[in-house]
């Protein structure tokens, strides 16, 4: 197929409700088809596994790109050049290198996230009044994050949604004239944003003493994880300290996984309990596997996630994530990261050298 | 079945507080209560250690301490001994490591603290030994006598089986009180070997004591090193640097940070009828503990030329680690250090699909893997357990360029190499940093005195006091004989 072709496949698929686990799987192999023929250094991944197209059957096998590759090499069907857009990765491990992935088109990118918001974000509501807790689109081009904000408020927020992070950080003023607008208009208001900035907003209210009561229907989204940027808190901890100081039930309190190396994000159907349920829509599925041999684990065992994402078809559809998970009925449990661990003993571990050699040689 | 770590005089057990670390291996778990203590406990104790170092253990001779080392180490050795029998069942449960792995590394561990080796440790240090006893003549004039801690706050890392022995005997030798912190992932060897000094000498018991807390409680680690006269530290950067913050700074802090090393294979070590056992040594050292110790390889440099190629003597290790997970199989990893593992082994596998001359070599199971790089690159750190990088390279004097940038992180080498060269490579490989040059398949089994990380085992712990010529002299002259 051509490009043109899987994007147009990929539109019918995502905006066709209540597809089967055989029209799952038969486009999942149309699209390992396409990516095995036009991605280079993926093709070589799937042969050096002895994986072709002939011998896979169902997605499962599809081979899964470990995100830590996204670092090394460019993998795109479509000329890297030519890509309407390349999203990175914020870290800075790995001598600096980021993990990018190449959009042709964002029609998919965004077809996906609008879809799924609408269903699990905004459920009920049409428009609601959002404030951010992130940077714009413009100031981080490269940030997959920002443009799904900016795409959230672009088609579900109010005219009247804002920014609430600057040049100059996170701006409390104008988080607390939010709040007490929302408070005294009684419309329900989402705030969305990076889990870390909800911590530092958190701590810079209480600072203050401001403590806002949104009214009923408002919801709160975070995602991303601490990431070391603020204290870091036990997500039930940081529920109920969300749910006290803005006045959102924690089922109401949702949190969105999701990455760079995707084209779709999973949501819960919020906190009330912590660790949440998570789930995609139908055109993503995930497997809890042993990272090592990538065989997938009995249900209920913790193993890494590998989700198959039909929307991210220029890169490779299947990645194995550095997320551990339990599988359930359901969806999945996230259960934190689980990347290389610092030795047992006195050796020295990847990351802990990197970040050595980084102060060292740069 | 539960089993308590510590040992802590003058604590009765219902005074403590435990709390148990579950260790679970499959069939077999294994309970492990180790004491909380409050800070009031700690101060208590370091007082109890403080003085009984000053009465009682500063008043033993050396050759006293090494007869009583020397015995509980004998103990150790003898597998009908009750705490070496106990050592062999549970530190594979803990640790997870091969039982016979174990078996064989403590015996072979263990023997480097007997009477004669014990004595190189003296030796190494002190040009005359006697100068932990008593005052000695020095050769500018006057005398001197080396003066141990009352109190060495020893704050161990890792679940290598029995490492903190080696700070602890060293400690001992220079007769100083003890109090050591033993990690959540080994906290037992380190009270059994005190437990058994005190059944040996039962005086000795109020000089040491092993505690425990969970790494990071800042207010245990502060009231502890605030007692401290010297301070001995074993972890990564990140907490090391905690640690030497906290320690008040008329106190020594001597840190032991994460270290890489590497082996290295001369042209002429790579003989048809040698290289096979080379690559065996090696596939050893690499196997030893899941190289998790810092004298672990990571790399090994090999050099073109000799009659077998990098590439076969890659596969010779390839074989070498096969047999090994037959006989030693690797621990059972968590899913952490799999996926440590898994994201080393896809990148490289990546790297591998986009740049020629390089391959993987492992087993399906994930349980091994070499990487084999035909053009020379950096020294980098492996994914650990079991998993090695082979860099083949026209001449091994151009490793000493790959390794340069990592000065401060350097460690051990392990070289099979002619004479000429071995001294050749030597002084290059110690002007960028390697502390420890020792044969292929000695790499994790340092010898007897071995300055660790190039430092002094017993000189880094203790003061010495000098009496000056002048006060000598001067003594002369109020002597009662003067005339």
């Amino acid at each position: 197929m051509t490009e043109a072709q899987i994007i147009d496949h990929l539109l019918a698929f995502i905006a066709a409700d209540g597809a089967s686990d055989d029209d799952f799987n038969t486009m999942a192999l149309a699209l390992f088809a396409y990516q095995f023929e036009n991605n280079q250094p993926y093709r070589r991944f799937c042969q050096q596994r002895e994986r072709t197209v002939r011998t896979i059957k169902s997605w499962r096998d599809i081979p899964a790109v470990p995100i830590s590759a996204f670092k090394d090499i460019t993998l795109s069907c479509c000329a890297p050049g030519e890509a309407e857009r390349v999203f990175m990765t914020s870290g800075t491990t790995k001598d600096g290198m980021r993990g990018k992935s190449h959009h042709p088109t964002l029609t998919i990118y965004n077809a996906s996230m609008i879809k799924n918001f609408e269903q699990r974000v905004m459920q009920d509501q049409d428009k609601v009044r959002m404030g951010i807790l992130f940077p714009t689109e413009e100031a981080m081009p490269n940030s997959s994050l920002a443009h799904y904000l900016a795409l959230a408020v672009r088609e579900f927020g109010t005219e009247d949604s804002h920014y609430l992070v600057d040049d100059g950080g996170l701006d409390t003023m104008r988080v607390v004239l939010e709040l007490a607008l929302a408070e005294q208009t009684g419309e329900p208001y989402t705030l969305l944003g990076a889990s870390y900035s909800f911590v530092h907003l958190m701590d810079a209210l209480k600072e203050n003493d401001e403590i806002g009561f949104l009214p009923a229907g408002s919801r709160i989204m975070d995602t991303g994880g601490f990431k070391g940027q603020s204290r870091e808190l036990e997500l039930d901890d940081f529920y109920r300290q969300l749910a006290s100081t803005f006045g959102v039930p924690r089922s109401n309190c949702i949190n969105m996984y999701g990455m760079t190396e995707l084209s779709t994000q999973f949501y819960d159907w919020g906190n009330d309990v912590s660790p949440s349920v998570k789930s995609g829509p139908h055109w993503v599925k995930s497997r809890v596997v042993n990272p090592l041999t990538n065989e997938e684990l009995p249900r209920g065992d913790k193993g890494v996630l590998a989700h198959c994402d039909l929307a991210h078809f220029n890169v490779v559809s299947t990645i194995l994530t550095e997320d551990a998970g339990i599988e359930t009925d359901d969806g999945f449990l996230l259960l934190g990261r689980a990347d290389g661990a610092e030795a047992q003993g006195c050796s020295m571990a990847v990351e802990e050298f990197l970040k050595a050699a980084g102060g060292n040689s740069a | 079945m539960t089993e308590y770590a510590g040992f802590l005089p003058g604590l009765s057990a219902d005074e403590i507080d435990w709390q148990s670390l579950n260790f679970d291996r499959g069939n077999e778990q294994v309970e492990i209560a180790v004491p909380v203590l409050s800070e009031a406990q700690l101060d208590e104790l370091a007082a109890r250690v403080k003085q009984a170092s000053r009465t009682y253990l500063k008043s033993l001779t050396t050759s006293q301490i090494v007869s009583i080392i020397d015995k509980a180490i004998a103990r150790l050795l003898d597998r009908r001994d009750p705490y070496r029998q106990k050592a062999e069942k549970l530190l594979p449960l803990i640790t997870g490591y091969d039982s016979e792995m174990i078996r064989l590394g403590l015996t072979q561990y263990l023997k480097t603290f007997r009477r004669a080796e014990l004595h190189k440790f003296l030796a190494e240090d002190f040009a005359n030994p006697c100068i932990l006893d008593n005052f000695q003549p020095m050769p500018k004039g006057g005398f001197a006598k080396a003066m141990g801690p009352d109190l060495l706050v020893h704050i161990w890392a890792g679940n290598v089986p029995g490492l903190p022995l080696w700070s602890l005997i060293s400690g001992l030798l220079v007769k100083s009180g003890t109090i050591g912190k033993v990690p959540s992932a080994e906290p037992l060897f380190a009270g059994w070997f005190a437990e058994l000094l005190a059944e040996i000498d039962p005086k000795l018991a109020d000089c040491l004591a092993i505690v425990w807390w969970k790494g990071g409680d800042e207010a245990r680690e502060q009231a502890l090193l605030n007692q401290a006269d010297v301070v001995l530290a074993y972890g990564g950067n990140d907490s090391l640097a905690a640690i030497r913050a906290r320690t008040p700074i008329t106190t020594r802090c001597l840190t032991y940070g994460h270290k890489i090393s590497f082996g290295l294979v001369s042209r002429a070590a790579l003989d048809t009828s040698k290289a096979w056992s080379v690559a065996h040594q090696a596939a050893y050292d690499v196997i030893r503990y899941d190289q998790q110790g810092c004298y672990s390889p990571h790399v090994f440099f090999i050099e073109r030329g000799g009659k077998v190629s990098p590439r076969e003597f890659s596969q010779y290790v390839a074989y070498e680690l096969a047999c090994f997970e037959q006989k030693f199989p690797r621990r059972a990893l968590s899913l952490e250090e799999s996926s440590g593992v898994a994201a080393w082994r896809y990148g490289e596998e990546m790297k591998a699909s986009s740049q020629a001359g390089r391959d993987i070599l492992g087993d399906a199971a994930g349980a091994w893997s070499i990487v084999h790089v035909e053009e020379a690159e950096d020294l980098a750190p492996s994914g650990l357990n079991r998993t090695i990088k082979i860099v083949a390279m026209d001449d091994l004097a151009d490793a000493v360029s790959r390794i340069a940038p990592f000065k401060a992180y350097l460690q051990t080498v392990g070289i099979a190499a002619s004479p000429e060269e071995l001294y050749r490579l030597a002084d290059s490989l110690g002007a960028v940093g390697v502390t420890r040059i020792c044969a292929i398949g000695h790499m994790t089994a340092p010898e007897a005195g071995w300055h660790h990380d190039g430092r002094f085992n017993l000189l880094d712990l203790i003061t010495m006091t000098e009496i000056e010529a002048s006060a000598e002299k001067s003594a002369e002259d109020f002597a009662s004989y003067v005339d």
